[in-house]
């Protein structure tokens, strides 16, 4: 896996344009709060008000670096910084040239350029910042990590082009590691080769089909007799919404009742996209599928999706949550509490998988897809941890796009009228509304019985 | 026979780009850089800043061996393409050897070209181009009072700026009626040529020179209009061209340049061109031309290497753009896509500002509420940000008077909503 | 010592769980079988088995947790019937191939519809060809050593299959008998190490994909699906062997003796013979010895493993007989007879032999077959060994009446 660095991310709208950041930037670098010194500049547009942050992005593959005469620009292996050595630099200004995102500036004082050095690592304007709109990232560290550890799944799987599961599986077993049971009912990961063809296998941990009704139980039975000889061995379920949410509801919500020790991940691609696209308990709302077909009498699916994450909530698991791949260190981080959580009772992770062949959208969409269902609010994620008795959201969108944003991106939806769009856009409000209620700030507790 | 998957001939910007490019993608393949250098690779946009003393030679190179290693480059200095045969995938050095490839990339870049003014040729006079060439002006800088350059274009501004530096008295003589005509309109031409007298140093634009003598270690060229200038040293830098004659007999298309297509492509199969040497699409009018500078060169390294790797995320080249950045006697000044446009054409809006005694000016070009090209002496803009509106042909119908009010602002809001 | 006690068929059963020490048991009540699920869970309560006791909700997690422990290296017990046993219907086809030693009792019950709660073998015989082990108990004492000798088949190396041990509901399980309860060294020396899972583990020490999928038209799948298919059936042919080695074996442990296969009764010299299964062979027996005393030359066979199907044992004992009547417990909806005349049917044409047979259904949903209803049995294949063609089967209880109410119970 290759390598990942820590990254300040911008969230304009909790910027007010104060400029500690840009003042601290400069006071670190030449001692005086002079703007003209920072590395980091603050822009706002003066018609619609919002801030927008011009930064050294310390690309990947900088196009700053390879055009410096002087070899005076390199990138970091270790660090990921691209750092500039002013004792070789000539300040031709040719970087300025070739950066496209105005991330090496030129200093009308000193004469040289300039860009971000990262502070050694704990940037001041991240923590000059009142409003929290700076955020070091530091989830990469998590993916470094994550990536030294070995890999679990082989490569060449056939998973349909654009299918976010390869990404799921080869990151969650890279972190759980060897010392695991995967459970993995019929559908689409089994069907993509996890398990295996043939008498031969696509994991190097012990993996099975269980049916797809059994999930849950079955990784309860082996949990628990792991724990009657001493061993402790990680319960691991790759479970799509039918074998979740439908059929093998009943297995899991016994399962989360009892408090079963395993990590139950949900692959919710809204539907049975294995079996030829039809419709489950999780399809939304005037969703296209081949149960749920659109005609002049249909027009997609007529009900709306069942909560399943929220249900789970109320199902004395340790740990819940939502999860999408385009957001990963939101994921690794929810990774790293259910892998704790299970050590005590069930962890249940939602991860929302848009599916390219099922959905009707190209392959190359796959991660704009997931960003706009976050954006939208049609997928918030949150988290549900059983001390704290209530759900924090981990990526809170306050001024969501409308649901055509992301409606728009994908076929199943393309029949939608009006009328539908407005039924999806109040109802994803509501679910807003009611996951609100069991925040902090929310005046209901889930029940919480679990012992 | 040394056989290569990847055979690099040059070990400059574009040569670079593309080994980065291809290591990228494929960490296995065997790659051979080439170079008729006796050194490690470097840029000879460095070398006005070798013969000021400012950079050290030691210090320019921009691999060091390690870092080669590391890449698993065998690198063959001091080695001279001599002759091309496509049909056996193979070139021959000046040492004799055969070199065989299986994909090859040519980035030998460009040489000085000397002007058919008589005397020159038997003048001694000097060049700039290679480390040898700064080397040997560095320490006739020690010694020279007064030195004559002729070319006004960035090799000659940047040795002027540098052996001014370095203590000598220097005569500037430009045939066109301006300095860096490549890139500077008249306004932004005369500030730089402000700078430049202020500093001692004596500009002479659309003078042409009849005849060169030398005798006694001393040059004296002829002017047309009459005139005389003497130095100690004359530097020809009146242009560069595509260095390619080991091409001949191979049957490889060449104009200007090689000819090469939009991923850097050339007539025979498994050979790409790029850089100074390449004649590639021009992003105004479409017209191959040579498109000399660095970015340039950076920019078809890569697409060229990309492509020999089979790399899906290529772009294809979407056309050369004048562009260069200018550091001179610490004003700076930017230039995109200024040169060849006909300005009084329909559809052309011009927004100017221009302050002569605080050195400052500033123009926007815009065609179809499309930033067609800018430029700038010591304005405060992002030139990155500005090449990419150019190249994306960013429509600015909504946001223009916001532009032309802020166009730093605006540029960096823009830059955030389309590709940031 | 062994002590000797009273207990129904139930308890019997869940002493014999109770000395084969189980890592897991799985209960969920279902009448008739829900007083074993009690027993098992006082039991487990008492310390008296030492197990995970896995309250689960519903049957089918209930086989479900047990495969996966028994993946894991479990030993594991549980029961059920009827309604159960069908909602147990998927994870239950999926222990043989699997070849899971799992051990579970039938608490045998009639399905419904009408509804009904009462004892009847249509639950077990239905799912006949699942590849499970089935024996029939004929009483309580039988119910716990086939429980204990169960597990020594089930996860015999040759046999690696899950072993069902029926026992009538109602009758058994709620009647009570004298029950001796051996010793748990004893119970401990024969039955040895066990054995689960040496073939197919979820096990991190021991990393392998279980149940790939496997088939399909093209590469090695058609091969390989034969290949496992072959393989149970090779199991279920050493599971007759085993069967009688083990029996054979619990008698020299114990003392008691129980014919493994099926059991013959005064057949040395009969003309004919009636046919039995579970509990309905007591009143049978009787029948047979006042038959005999009557001069008729009479005998019976009782049916202990119904599958793996005693073809060879059945051979022998009918090489002489001239007519056989067959007491069915349950239906085959489509033949219209029930399914062990039906299979008796299929016997006899290995066995090379062609001789009437009448099929008799009795004891549904609850219903007794008394030494009454038996005398007929009798009566009525001696009318087939005289030459009468019964084509259709006969219903034993179709004409019962009885004063007794009609209060339902369960
Ligand atoms: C003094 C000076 C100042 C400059 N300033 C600027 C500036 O400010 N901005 C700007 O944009 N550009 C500037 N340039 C131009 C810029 O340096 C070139 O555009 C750029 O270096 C082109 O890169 P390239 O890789 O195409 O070729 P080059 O840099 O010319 O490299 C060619 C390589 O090929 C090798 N080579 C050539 N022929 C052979 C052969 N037959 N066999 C083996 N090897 C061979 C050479 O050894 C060399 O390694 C300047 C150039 C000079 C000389």
């Amino acid at each position: 896996m290759g390598k990942s660095y820590p990254t300040i991310a911008f969230y304009p709208d909790r910027c007010d344009g104060c400029n500690q950041c840009v003042e601290a930037c400069a006071e670190f670098h030449s001692g005086t709060r002079n703007p003209a010194h920072s590395r980091i500049k603050v822009s706002q547009d003066g018609e619609e008000g919002a801030f927008f942050l011009a930064l050294c992005r310390q690309c990947g593959e900088p196009r700053c670096v390879p055009s410096c005469p002087a070899g005076a620009l390199k990138k970091d292996i270790d660090t990921g910084v691209v750092s500039l050595d002013e004792s070789k630099c000539v300040s031709c200004q040719l970087c300025t040239l070739a950066c496209p995102y105005g991330g090496i500036t030129y200093n009308p004082i000193t004469h040289q350029v300039m860009k971000c050095d990262f502070c050694d690592g704990d940037p001041v304007c991240v923590k000059a910042c009142p409003r929290g709109a700076l955020e070091l990232k530091t989830g990469s560290d998590i993916y470094n990590g994550w990536g030294d550890l070995e890999d679990l799944f082989v490569p060449g799987i056939s998973a349909c082009q654009g299918c976010n599961s390869e990404l799921l599986i080869r990151h969650t077993l890279r972190r759980i590691g060897p010392n695991t049971v995967v459970a993995t009912p019929p559908g689409c990961i089994p069907g993509v080769g996890a398990v295996g063809f043939n008498g031969v296998t696509a994991t190097k941990t012990p993996i099975f089909h269980p049916l797809l009704t059994n999930t849950a139980a079955m990784l309860a039975g082996i949990r628990r007799y792991y724990n009657r000889i001493g061993r402790d061995v990680t319960m691991l379920a790759f479970a799509g919404d039918g074998g979740t949410a439908d059929v093998g509801f009943q297995s899991l919500s016994g399962a989360a009742e009892r408090g079963e020790q395993m990590i139950y991940i949900c692959v919710d691609n809204e539907g049975y996209m294995n079996t030829g696209v039809q419709r489950s308990s999780t399809t939304p709302y005037g969703a296209w599928t081949s149960t749920t077909p659109v005609g002049t009498v249909l027009r997609g699916k007529s009900r709306d999706a069942k909560p399943m994450a929220l249900l789970m909530v109320m199902h004395n698991c340790e740990y819940v949550a939502t999860a999408c791949m385009t957001f990963m260190e939101d994921y690794y981080a929810k990774l790293e509490k259910a892998v704790e959580a299970a050590k005590r009772g069930m962890a249940y992770i939602h991860v929302f998988s848009p599916c390219p062949t099922g959905w009707r959208f190209p392959p190359s969409k796959l991660i704009e897809v997931g960003r706009k269902a976050v954006e939208t609010n049609m997928v918030p994620l949150w988290e549900y941890e059983a001390e704290a008795r209530c759900i924090d959201f981990t990526h809170p969108v306050e001024d969501p796009l409308p649901v055509k944003a992301y409606l728009s991106l994908i076929g199943k939806y393309n029949h939608l009228d009006e009328e539908q769009v407005a039924h999806i856009q109040r109802k994803t409000d509501e679910r807003i509304e009611t996951l609100k209620k069991f925040t902090r700030e929310g005046d209901v507790k889930p029940i919480q019985d679990a012992a | 026979m040394s056989h290569s998957n990847y055979l690099i001939i040059g070990s400059s910007h574009a040569a670079l780009s593309a080994l980065e490019a291809i290591r990228i993608q494929d960490t296995e393949g065997s790659i051979t850089l080439v170079t008729q250098e006796d050194t490690l690779p470097y840029s000879p946009t460095i070398l006005p800043y070798v013969i000021s003393g400012q950079i050290d030679p030691e210090q320019i190179f921009l691999r060091d061996a390690e870092a080669l290693d590391r890449h698993r480059v065998t690198f063959k200095k001091g080695a001279r393409v001599v002759a091309v045969d496509p049909a056996n995938h193979s070139v021959s050095m000046d040492s004799g050897e055969t070199l065989k490839y299986e994909k090859m990339l040519l980035a030998t870049g460009a040489e000085p070209t000397l002007p058919p003014i008589p005397g020159v040729k038997d003048a001694s006079c000097h060049v700039l181009r290679t480390l040898g060439d700064a080397v040997r002006l560095q320490s006739i800088a020690q010694k020279a009072k007064s030195a004559i350059i002729l070319g006004a274009g960035l090799i000659g501004m940047h040795a002027a700026e540098n052996l001014a530096k370095a203590g000598v008295q220097i005569a500037i003589v430009e045939a066109l009626p301006r300095v860096l005509p490549g890139y500077f309109d008249e306004q932004a031409a005369g500030l730089v040529q402000q700078v430049f007298t202020e500093h001692g140093i004596k500009i002479l634009t659309g003078s042409t020179v009849t005849h060169v003598t030398a005798s006694n270690g001393t040059c004296t060229v002829s002017l047309e209009s009459g005139g005389e200038l003497s130095g100690d040293l004359l530097l020809v830098a009146t242009g560069v061209r595509a260095r390619m004659d080991y091409l001949a007999g191979s049957g490889i298309d060449i104009g200007e340049g090689i000819v090469v297509d939009d991923t850097m492509r050339t007539s025979s199969r498994d050979i790409w061109a790029a850089g100074d040497v390449a004649e590639a699409r021009s992003f105004f009018g479409g017209k191959k031309r040579v498109n000399a500078n660095l970015p340039n060169a950076v920019e078809q390294g890569r697409i060229a290497g990309m492509d020999m790797v089979g790399d899906s995320a290529l772009k294809p080249f979407t056309g050369g753009i004048a562009r260069n950045a200018y550091h001179f006697f610490g004003h700076r000044a930017f230039s995109v896509g200024l040169v060849g446009r006909a300005e009084s054409a329909g559809g052309i809006e011009v927004d100017q500002v221009f302050l002569p005694s605080s050195v400052q000016y500033q123009k926007m070009v815009f065609e179809d509420d499309r930033l067609v090209a800018v430029s700038g002496v010591n304005t405060m803009l992002d030139p990155g940000i500005m090449y990419e509106l150019v190249r994306q042909r960013v429509d600015l119908s909504e946001v223009k008077a916001r532009f032309a009010a802020g166009p730093l602002q605006m540029g960096r809001i823009l830059m955030s909503k389309i590709w940031g | 010592m062994a002590r000797t006690i009273v207990c129904d068929g139930n308890e019997a059963a869940a002493w014999g769980v109770a000395l084969s020490r189980p890592d897991m048991v799985a209960v969920y009540p279902i009448t008739p079988q829900s007083s074993l699920a009690e027993y098992i869970s006082q039991f487990v309560a008492d310390g008296i088995i030492q197990a995970d006791l896995m309250d689960v909700e519903g049957e089918h997690s209930v086989l479900s947790v047990l495969q996966g422990a028994c993946l894991a290296g479990a030993r594991t017990f549980t029961a059920t019937c009827g309604q159960g046993l069908a909602f147990m219907f998927e994870p239950y086809f999926r222990t043989p191939p699997l070849r899971l030693p799992i051990v579970m009792s039938i608490v045998t019950r009639d399905g419904i519809t009408p509804q009904c709660v009462w004892g009847g073998q249509q639950d077990a015989m239905t799912v006949r060809e699942a590849g499970w082990v089935h024996m029939y108990c004929e009483n309580n004492q039988e119910i716990l050593d086939t429980v204990i000798m169960a597990y020594r088949i089930a996860e015999h190396r040759d046999v690696m299959l899950p072993v069902n041990v029926n026992h009538d509901g109602n009758y058994l399980s709620y009647g009570v008998e004298k029950v001796e309860i051996p010793d748990q060294e004893e119970v401990d020396a024969f039955l040895g190490e066990k054995n689960t899972n040496w073939h197919a583990a979820l096990d991190p020490d021991r990393p392998m994909g279980v149940d790939p999928l496997t088939g399909g038209a093209g590469g090695l799948g058609p091969a390989l699906f034969v290949r496992y298919r072959k393989g149970l059936c090779k199991g279920m042919q050493n599971a007759l062997g085993v069967i009688t080695e083990v029996h054979k074996e619990w008698e020299k442990t114990s003392g008691r003796s129980y014919a493994p296969l099926i059991e013959e009764y005064r057949l040395e010299d009969a003309d004919y013979a009636i046919m039995t299964i579970g509990s309905m062979t007591g009143a049978g027996k009787d029948a047979v010895d006042a038959a005999r005393e009557a001069g008729e030359r009479i005998g019976l066979v009782k049916i202990k493993t119904f599958r793996p199907f005693p073809l060879q044992a059945l051979r022998e004992a009918l090489r002489k007989v001239k007519a056989v009547g067959v007491v069915d417990r349950s239906v085959s909806f489509g033949w219209n007879f029930g399914p062990v005349y039906q299979e008796l049917l299929s016997a006899m044409y290995f066995l090379n032999r062609h001789i009437p047979a009448v099929s008799f259904i009795g004891g549904l949903a609850g219903a007794d077959i008394t030494v009454d209803h038996f005398n007929r049995v009798i009566e009525t294949t001696a009318m087939a060994l005289h030459g009468e063609v019964f084509s259709e089967p006969v219903w034993l209880n179709e004409n019962d009446q009885s004063p007794g109410s009609d209060r339902v119970s369960q």
